[in-house]
């Protein structure tokens, strides 16, 4: 593995280093660890944390009062500050982050609730002075006689050195990184990338996104408080600075000047960071020390954008693609006789509805988008959804995904009502949605897009793999299969996304505008397809091409100005001079119908 | 409680909330409008703040001195878009970065060129008797100045032809583009305009805040809060927070202590965002 | 001014500072003597962290151009800690691995002495710590070269009943220096007979000072006793008196004018308020005016000198008597000369080290703010012992302890 041996590497230099750097070393490799816990919950994960710090200064300040007290008792103070760091991060970080993500707090609301959580805990610590045992937090002036990491057993133990330290502190920083890249395989860390590119899309896969990012945060507060409990052993001393403006900035500095995301940035920001700094205090520019950060920052800024890792990856990447097959043939779509689409046994088919709405309402401020719509949609077949612009189709789409929340009215799903249901839930239930923009995962490749989608299904590795390689076919993207989603046309996407709901066998399927930006030769084919799909679940269609409506050939709703207009077969429906009215000079095509 | 009590507590509190919001319209305009995060935003007060200081002493009136460092900051804001800022928008935490540099440069050069104190131009020792108590009339200068500001800002931004073509350019920069509006120049504008925000902000505070490199921190975080509670109604969101907030603030600071008053405005600051998962004005359907 | 005398100022002070620069590094490192410096040379904290490395190396240039110590040269090893505490313990650390110091001077904030502190008691090396504080530091290892809160407040407080009144507001901020301050303004009104009416505390970062004001207006005290920390906190000055205030309620200060806030604050807000200090740059005694003309010549005089520059002077010029007394540079030998009664004329007086609790007996003077951002002297009190930490720290007795006493 290439990080033990840059560990082993990095535990070399060290021997060659004075002690005083040692010393000097250690403290970085320690705000590196802080800083690849901000790397984790942001880089990987996507959500930019202020409260990394507030982890930090709580860690070390209860895992300190741990060590005043009962270090002396077994000499090893790192069996106690490494838990007691690791817990107190982690439970402050379920109390914050359930807060957060289960509140649905957006991104940017989100990280400034970490930040005010951070200026509270320092408004509030620098006039705190309390004694807890032996262990005295003395407000501003912090607390003193925190004992050194010290590894020896029994009363006598002395403290490391600094060389001791340094290899401490490494081993510790390696084991750490290990364990959170482990975590973040297959399948475990596609999820993750997933809701970092697009949280929608994952959630509509049928995962609860709440919960991933809240396991994440709750292991990069873990982290972060352990390295406050190093960092506290390291200095022998602790202060309420720990949370202050300054430090919660520097970390999302060093994850960047890394390089985001890459997980070793953080700790090469920390040293770059903290080693220029250091340097220049020496008084080597004449003590103009933060004007020269300044300065190096916003050139780092315009002219390595991805940080120092980030770039050197990123041209290794460039290099290895240039080598990859290419994937560019024409696209074909396999629509073989056997029904090979099908993963789940054929069920007795009631003559309940699959998807019901009662009465449903959906309104924006004073404007109801959708004024109690009442459908009904049998578990087999397509129903076609038309009407004008600004209809409601799409709203009533997404409040039946789940994406908004209804005024009044209810959603049924195979009979089971959802209305109160979460998106994910409802998903995992059998509902499935492709919305009008395709949604793809940019950096993913196709066939990972896919069984993100297969694993949210079945739960299962194999199952997943297997499904993959059945729809791969369905859609024509057998021979892109390694290209990224950014890679792919315009249609090769709508295709994907597509793909991806197929993967998800789901028993009810909504699509919005399935054809948009197709061509002609595209759009029989999606109709063809969908005809398939129409065999084993239902699938609600909604449209504005009426040549494609026509194609399905099925029963259509039409919606005006958010209420059922008409309902009917479309030969019926074109001849209605009702229906003609609301489109006329509103729609060219107004004369395929 | 007798009405000259009432009355103080109020005006204190209106005296609080004014200075929240003079100090947050220029980081509305820049983070919420343009989407740039600027951490520097401390500093440009700042610089606003020195400019009313240097034109002070040269002789200039007040009321013109604050008017130049409105003018001299939004120049030098102008100068920081074109040669930096322009290559970071759509990249929020690149901005993030950028002008974390870009406040640390500007405080050290103000030590450099300052000095860490710097004779301050202090207030019209005037004030106004409420009842037993008084006021300084400064302050109630300064609540009408708040609105005034904001007044002008929102005008500016939704009535003239300039707002219409700088909304445009920041919410769709490609089909502005297309429209014919020069999006570079107007961002530039736009970003200056922010900036100049600040330095009035900067001049506007000065007799009350005396000018000091590092004035800007004690204002930049609660902005930053105020404007993320705001929500998408940028401008007036961020009035209604920066008044809320800050009128919470000073009246708990009344009561208790000015430590538990900044703590009751980070919780509140929480709560809000609980109870407004998108910023208060999520549903607001005004313009700006 | 003429060009001439202009141009012969800056010859006189660019050959000061040649021969400081020059006298530093300009030895073998056997034949000088390293001292570690430790200051916040950037940063918020910087308009102290300066003079104090200033006054630290002006002293040392005095020292060594009358010999140096024991006939070697002393060598000053800075460090700027940028006003970032981990940069405390790095930085202390490295003078004293790297560097391997003999004594260390620095720090500002009590957090920066109390991260610095015992790693030198540990590594046992003499630490001063040259800025007026809270008071209460008991270390074998530690000399405080600055004023403690309780030094200055006894003295202050009395002044300030007879001229003012009984009556007594507190603003403070939020922090150890604040409140233990407060503590002690508590128990001084009491055992005179006075009255604490009122107390606000504001964070380190205050912005707002209008509730602190409307609630001393609503407590009617005699006098404010206001601690504003950093040049940011003088806008409480000059709010306080544009509500017109100023005539009715006086204000002291402990604080004010450590960090020459006096040249911020502007005249009609300045004039009158009374702070008290260890040093002013206005004080009239002997070594005072050597002492300005010899820091003007390698500084310039573009701004008064602050106490904690003085303090730094005195430091190591304290230190420099007890490694001659000691004829060593070991840190047990010059700890028991520096516990012998050692005294020093600085240009605050005589200050003289109190063998038990390692702070000094010095002068505290009473000064009025004036129209021309500076102060007049009012009063001087001599030889003002540090009596809180006479009382609870005797180091010739117990040599192990190692604690900030804090008053009850």
């Amino acid at each position: 593995m290439p990080i033990a041996g840059t560990g082993v590497l990095i535990g070399l230099v060290g021997l060659l280093l004075d002690e005083f750097l040692l010393y000097v070393a250690t403290s970085w490799i320690i705000f590196g660890i802080l800083a690849f816990s901000l790397d984790l919950v942001w880089g990987k994960c996507g959500f930019l944390s202020f409260g990394q710090t507030a982890f930090f200064g709580l860690g070390g300040y209860l895992a300190s009062v741990a060590a005043i007290n009962l270090a002396p008792l077994t000499g090893n103070n790192l069996v106690w500050i490494v838990p007691v760091g690791a817990l107190t991060g982690a439970c402050v970080a379920t109390l914050v982050g359930y807060f957060i993500f289960f509140g649905r707090i957006s991104a940017l609301q989100g990280t400034i609730l970490t930040y005010t959580f951070t200026l509270i805990l320092w408004t509030g610590s620098i006039g705190l002075t309390v004694a807890v045992g032996d262990a005295i937090v003395g407000g501003d002036n912090g607390m003193t006689g925190i004992p050194a990491l010290t590894l020896g057993l029994g009363k006598d133990a002395q403290p490391l050195g600094p060389l001791g330290m340094y290899m401490t502190v490494l081993v510790i920083a390696v084991a750490l990184y290990v364990f959170v890249s482990a975590l973040l395989r297959r399948p475990f860390g596609l999820v993750i990338a997933g809701i970092r590119m697009d949280e929608l899309k994952t959630e509509l896969l049928g995962y609860d996104v709440r919960g991933y990012r809240l396991v994440i945060f709750i292991i990069g507060g873990a982290i972060a408080g352990i390295a406050g409990a190093l960092f506290a052993s390291w200095a022998t001393y602790i202060n309420p600075s720990v949370f202050s403006i300054v430090e919660a900035l520097l970390v999302p500095i060093y994850v960047l000047v890394g390089g985001r995301g890459t997980l070793v940035g953080g700790f090469v920001g920390s040293v770059a960071v903290g080693g220029l700094s250091f340097w220049l205090g020496g008084g080597v520019i004449g003590g103009q020390t933060t004007l020269a950060l300044g300065v190096i920052l916003i050139l780092l800024v315009l002219f390595l954008p991805r940080g120092l890792i980030g770039t050197i990856l990123h041209a290794v990447q460039r290099i290895r693609r240039r080598t990859r097959i290419p994937g560019v043939g024409p696209v074909t779509i396999m629509v073989p006789a056997g029904s090979s689409c099908e993963t789940t046994p054929p069920e007795i088919v009631s003559a309940a509805p699959a998807l019901e709405t009662v009465g449903l309402s959906k309104s924006f401020g004073g404007v109801l988008a959708v004024q109690d719509v009442s459908i009904a949609v049998p578990p087999r077949g397509i129903r076609s959804l038309i009407g004008p612009n600004g209809a409601g189709k799409s709203t009533f789409i997404k409040v039946c995904a789940g994406m908004l929340r209804p005024k009044s009215g209810s959603i049924l799903l195979n009979g089971t009502d959802i209305t109160a249901e979460e998106p994910f839930a409802r998903v995992r239930a059998g509902l499935a949605i492709k919305m009008q923009v395709a949604q793809v995962y940019p950096d993913f490749s196709v066939w990972h897009n896919l069984w993100l989608a297969g694993f949210a299904r079945f739960r299962n590795e194999a199952a997943a793999d297997a499904i993959v390689e059945t729809v791969l076919p369905l859609i024509g993207l057998s021979e892109k299969r390694y290209l990224d989603g950014a890679q792919l046309s315009h249609g090769e996407r709508q295709w994907l996304d597509m793909g991806m709901v197929l993967c998800l066998a789901p028993k009810v399927i909504l699509l919005d505008e399935p054809t948009a930006g197709m061509t002609p030769d595209e759009t029989r084919r999606t109709a063809g397809l969908i005809q398939r799909l129409a065999r084993e679940a239902a699938v609600v269609v909604v449209e504005h091409d009426m040549e494609f409506v026509r194609m399905l050939d099925a029963e259509v709703t039409v919606l005006h100005q958010g209420s059922v207009f008409a309902e009917g077969r479309i030969e019926a429906l074109r001849r209605d001079e009702r229906v003609l009215d609301i489109y006329l000079g509103r729609r060219q095509s107004v004369k395929s119908l | 409680m007798q009405w000259d009590y009432l009355a103080i507590v109020a005006l204190s509190s209106l005296t609080s909330a004014s200075v929240l919001i003079i100090a947050t319209l220029g980081l509305a305009v820049i983070f919420g409008l343009m989407g740039v995060i600027n951490l520097a935003h401390g500093e440009f007060i700042m610089f606003g703040a020195y400019g009313a200081l240097i034109a002070t002493r040269a002789g200039m009136p007040l009321v013109v001195a604050i008017v130049f460092a409105a003018l001299v900051t939004g120049l030098f804001g102008a100068v920081v878009e074109r040669l930096v800022i322009r290559y970071l928008y759509g990249r929020l935490l690149d901005t993030l970065l950028a002008t974390w540099g870009l406040s640390l440069a500007l405080y050290q050069t103000a030590v450099l060129i300052f000095g860490s104190t710097t004779p301050g131009v202090g207030m019209p020792i005037v004030s106004v008797a409420i009842g037993r108590y008084s006021i300084s009339a400064y302050f109630l200068f300064l609540i009408a100045a708040a609105l005034v500001m904001l007044a002008a800002t929102y005008l500016i931004l939704t009535r003239t032809s300039y707002g219409i073509m700088a909304r445009a350019s920041i919410q769709d920069r490609d089909t502005a583009a297309a429209v014919g509006i020069e999006t570079g120049r107007i961002n530039t504008i736009t970003f200056a305009f922010g900036t100049g925000l600040a330095g009035l902000a900067g001049g506007l505070l000065v007799p009350a805040f005396p000018a000091t490199p590092g004035m800007g921190i004690a204002f930049v975080a609660k902005a930053f809060l105020a404007v993320v509670v705001a929500g998408p109604v940028t401008l007036t969101g961020a009035a209604v927070a920066a008044g809320t907030l800050g009128w919470a603030a000073s009246a708990t600071a009344s009561y208790l202590s000015t430590v538990m008053g900044d703590i009751i405005f980070f919780v509140a600051t929480i709560l809000l965002l609980r109870a407004f998962p998108n910023g208060i004005s999520d549903r607001w359907r005004l313009k700006l | 001014m003429t060009v001439l005398l202009w141009a012969r100022r800056q010859l006189a002070s660019l050959c000061v500072a040649a021969g400081v620069l020059v006298a530093l590094p300009a030895f073998s490192a056997d034949d000088t003597i390293k001292i570690g410096s430790l200051h916040d040379l950037t940063g918020g904290l910087n308009i102290y962290g300066i003079q104090q490395a200033q006054g630290l190396k002006l002293g040392v240039a005095d020292i060594n151009g009358k010999g140096g110590v024991l006939g070697k040269q002393i060598e000053v090893v800075e460090y700027d800690t940028q006003s970032d505490l981990p940069k405390y313990t790095q930085y202390a650390n490295t003078l004293l691995l790297k560097d391997k110091a003999v004594a260390v001077f620095g720090g500002l904030t009590s957090a920066s002495r109390e991260a610095v502190r015992p790693m030198m008691h540990r590594a046992k090396v003499p630490y001063f710590y040259s800025s007026l504080y809270e008071g209460g530091v008991c270390d074998r290892y530690n000399f405080i070269a600055g004023a403690s809160a309780s030094q200055q407040l006894g003295v202050l407080l009395d002044w300030a009943a007879e001229n003012y009144g009984k009556k007594f507001y507190i603003m403070a901020p939020d922090y150890n220096f604040g409140t233990i301050s407060a503590t002690w303004i508590h128990k001084y009104a009491k055992e005179m007979g006075g009255e604490v009416v009122g107390e606000d505390f504001l964070p380190l970062s205050a912005s707002d000072f209008s509730p602190t004001i409307r609630k001393i207006q609503q407590s009617q005290p005699d006098v404010v006793v206001a601690l504003p920390v950093g040049a940011s906190q003088t806008g409480f000055l000059e709010q306080f008196a544009a509500a017109g205030l100023k005539d009715k309620i006086g204000i002291v200060s402990t604080n004010y004018g450590s960090g020459n806030q006096q040249v911020v604050v502007s005249p009609d807000a300045g004039e009158g308020i009374i702070a008290s200090q260890e040093y002013f740059h206005w004080i009239d005694e002997p070594k005072n005016e050597e002492f300005k003309k010899t820091w003007q010549a390698a500084y310039g005089d573009k701004e008064p000198i602050i106490s904690e520059a003085a303090d730094a002077w005195n430091a190591v010029h304290l230190w420099a008597m007890a490694v001659e007394k000691a004829g060593t540079t070991d840190a047990e030998a010059v700890i028991d000369a520096l516990e012998s009664g050692l005294s020093f004329e600085g240009p605050n007086g005589t200050v003289a080290y109190q063998p038990g609790s390692h702070h000094l007996k010095q002068n505290i003077y009473i000064v009025r703010g004036n129209r021309e951002h500076g102060f007049d002297v009012v009063q001087v009190f001599k030889a003002v012992a540090p009596t809180y930490e006479d009382e609870v720290c005797d180091l010739t007795k117990d040599k192990t302890v190692s604690k900030q006493f804090v008053p009850e």
